[in-house]
């Protein structure tokens, strides 16, 4: 008699289970553990919003609290994919509201959100909790006034670097008149005044207040009146740093910095002045995550912060900060995990190199637990790539950005492959890899041979043909995401490797050499993948074998959808079209 | 494995002078890729290097704002025919004289101002309508108020 674990039992075991890989491991099994699963799942997650129906996901999940969504395709984040293209949030909203009215967050990104569908979450669940919109466009601040105002258990409202409508700052009046529950707001990427009196009464009837990112139009003064009221914030964005210089001022700002003892994560500092960095150094020991992405301070002044920021764990900041710097870093941030270096010059005639190749070897070298890399810079070698990988077999994330495209190791003048082959064989753990500078296609040999655990791939301005891509395609084990741009791959290395874009949540190649053809044979031959030709020009008036400028192909059980604008090509659309023959071996 | 390619109904446009040929690969592609070469004509792309939009506008910005200030000015610098340019603080030099002399130096070689001829090195520059101009012709204080970037013409050939 076969053993069963009664579904009490299971449930239990299954309430321990908070990964959702596991939990789709665990509903593989057996169709009771599928069944048992599905109904204790209160955490969903779907990648792709149109991999799955949001009528489906609701049906399977009836006691789904939170859900995260992701819409456009990452390359949206750099402008490669047009107005209009798709990531709608309504229908998801519209289906939660009717199947899955206990559902208490929601979290999108990169999708097209309206005021509508603002106001539909306000008005659909009644316990309403966690809102955050990560790079969503499509609403304004009358959706967000809905939210403050009806949502009366809100705890999170987060707008990162969303392209918002803003109608002024009257939304922050429309939180509820007594004590919110909020925990957690962020509305930096407004532009418009919110009134700072406002803003000081919201602050003092939110207890729970943590976590607080300030638009740029917050001055100064409004900021010092803010910190006052919150000294218990762990997480600040500030305003705008930009300000004369009053030695009042300046006091004012260094004694309320000095208040907030619970201080660890800073960022904002737009504009910056040198002057003022002083006043953070009270709160620099305890920081763990600091943000001068947007700061444009020179390196001594931003040695003589970062020397007091032993604990930092997460550093993201601008490639005025030298490779002197960042030798200072490896020396005084002993914690540091994550490592961002932004482009401050990003022309691409940029002669100016404020950072070099040596700046990531010390930090390498320095810090024993840095996992993550995110670095842009004008050129690289291969003895630098190869230094890093040994240091460093840690390493989870690797991006490069050799700003110059084609860049070869300037030492030697051959191409990058010696180097990513180091880190791709040497880093056994990566999983995110961005490449860069001149690679042959043996560089993605040696990607497809050992980067066994990279689940997305981002390459640009590389490889001799299609090899690269058929090396990418038949090797890289776990590979879910591949973005390609300006790479000389046709047809046969795709329609080769066609089934392992079913194992994969997208592929996504623009200004490569696809063919129209190519796109229409494949989808005829692979049902279960969405192809989308994403072309200015209708692929109608084209010949069969001219490139197409973009293709974004998605495994979906959704079928095809119904939501293209026109300059998006799928086989359901055209259907009459019929398929020609290609010459391919 | 024999991959073929064809990408004849690409347009060519000129390689890129630093990329090297294609290497040991048994496809031979003259790639004709979109992204323009290295030379002072290149526009602002929206898409490289891959910034989101947030930072690549407040950098712009701030670009702007660098011009006002009276303390420096940094202009870029080609000479013809060399992908690596050089950058220069315009508001370091007295007048044309000096930033003659100075280039002269940091280039290796005399260079003028004036019409381009078969033998010298000649000044130009981008004014602020994007026009290219030969410099010298208006007073020095105009010149910094309009110049957007420097280029050496070559000795031209025949």
């Amino acid at each position: 008699m076969a053993l069963r674990l009664p579904s009490k039992v299971l449930k239990h075991i299954l309430s321990f289970i908070d990964s959702n890989e596991d939990r789709n491991s665990v509903s593989l099994v057996c169709k009771s553990w599928f069944e048992t699963e599905r109904k204790t799942r209160k955490r969903v997650f779907v990648g792709n919003c149109y991999a799955v129906t949001p009528a489906a996901v609701a049906r399977r999940f009836p006691e789904m609290r939170s859900l995260t969504l992701k819409g456009k395709p990452h390359f949206a984040d750099y402008n490669l994919v047009p107005d209009g293209w798709g990531g709608y949030a309504c229908p998801w909203i519209e289906a939660m509201a009717a199947k899955s009215p206990s559902l208490e967050e929601i979290r999108l990104k990169r999708m097209v959100v309206t005021d509508e569908c603002l106001e539909r979450i306000a008005a659909s669940f009644k316990d309403f909790k966690v809102l955050v919109l990560t790079s969503c466009e499509g609403f304004s601040t009358d959706g967000i006034a809905a939210i403050a105002s009806t949502c009366r258990n809100l705890r999170v409202l987060e707008l990162r670097e969303c392209i918002v409508e803003d109608l002024g700052g009257d939304w922050l009046s429309y939180f509820p008149e007594t004590s919110t529950s909020l925990v957690s707001l962020d509305f930096s990427c407004l532009d418009s005044e919110v009134k700072i009196s406002d803003l000081e009464r919201l602050v003092s009837r939110s207890p729970n207040l943590k976590s607080l990112k300030l638009n740029p139009a917050v001055t100064l003064d409004g900021l010092v009146s803010i910190l006052r009221r919150a000294p218990q914030l762990t997480e600040l964005g500030t305003g705008s740093f930009a300000a004369e210089l009053k030695p009042e001022a300046f006091t004012k700002l260094s004694k309320a910095f000095s208040n907030c003892k619970q201080l660890q994560s800073l960022s904002g500092l737009w504009d910056v002045l040198p002057e003022y960095l002083p006043a953070l150094y009270s709160v620099c020991p305890g920081l763990t995550s600091l943000n001068l992405s947007y700061a444009t301070v020179r390196m001594p002044d931003l040695v003589e912060l970062l020397r007091r920021c032993s604990k930092l764990q997460k550093l993201w900041v601008m490639d005025l900060i030298e490779d002197k710097g960042l030798e200072a870093v490896a020396s005084y941030c002993k914690e540091l995990r994550e490592l961002r270096v932004f482009p401050s010059e990003p022309d691409l005639d940029a002669t100016n190199i404020p950072v070099t190749e040596q700046g990531l070897v010390y930090v390498s070298k320095g810090c024993r637990k840095l996992e993550s890399v995110l670095y842009f810079c004008v050129q690289f070698t291969n003895a630098a790539l190869i230094t890093i990988a040994r240091k460093r077999p840690n390493l989870k994330c690797f991006r490069l950005c050799v700003i110059e495209p084609f860049a070869p190791d300037y030492k030697t003048n051959e191409p990058l492959d010696k180097g990513f082959k180091a880190i791709a064989e040497g880093c056994k753990d990566l999983r995110r890899l961005s490449v860069s500078g001149l690679l042959s296609d043996k560089a993605f040999k040696y990607i497809g041979k050992h980067a066994k655990k990279v689940r997305m791939l981002s390459i640009a301005f590389a490889g001799d043909s299609d090899l690269m891509l058929h090396h990418l395609l038949s090797g890289c084990q776990s590979l879910k995401k591949l973005e390609i741009r300006d790479c000389p791959f046709g047809d046969t290395a795709l329609l080769e490797n066609a089934a392992k874009l079913e194992t994969m949540r997208s592929l996504w190649m623009s200004s490569c050499f696809v063919s129209f053809g190519a796109c229409k044979l494949l989808s005829q031959k692979m049902p279960r993948l969405n192809v989308e030709v994403i072309d200015e020009h209708p692929p109608k008036t084209r010949p069969e074998s001219s490139p197409v400028e973009r293709i974004y192909i998605y495994r979906t059980v959704a079928g095809p959808r119904m939501d293209t604008p026109e300059f998006v090509w799928t086989l359901h659309k055209n259907p009459e079209i019929g398929v020609s023959k290609l010459a391919i071996k | 494995m024999e991959f073929s390619n064809s990408c004849s109904s690409f347009s060519s446009s000129s390689l890129d002078s630093t990329k090297p040929s294609p290497s040991e690969s048994s496809v031979n592609l003259s790639l004709s890729l979109t992204f323009p070469s290295t030379s002072p004509q290149r526009e602002a792309r929206q898409d490289w290097p891959p910034i989101k939009s947030r930072l690549r506008d407040t950098l712009k910005g701030r670009r702007l704002l660098r011009r006002r200030d009276d303390t420096s000015l940094f202009v870029k610098v080609y000479m013809e025919g060399v992908p690596i340019g050089r950058k220069l603080d315009l508001c370091a030099f007295s007048g044309y004289e000096s930033l003659l002399e100075n280039l002269s130096h940091m280039f290796d070689t005399p260079i003028i101002c004036g019409k381009r001829d078969r033998k010298h090195h000649v000044l130009t520059y981008e004014d602020k309508d994007g026009d290219w101009m030969m410099v010298g012709d208006i007073p020095w204080d105009m010149f910094l108020e309009t110049v957007r970037r420097l280029k050496i013409t070559r000795p031209e050939r025949y």
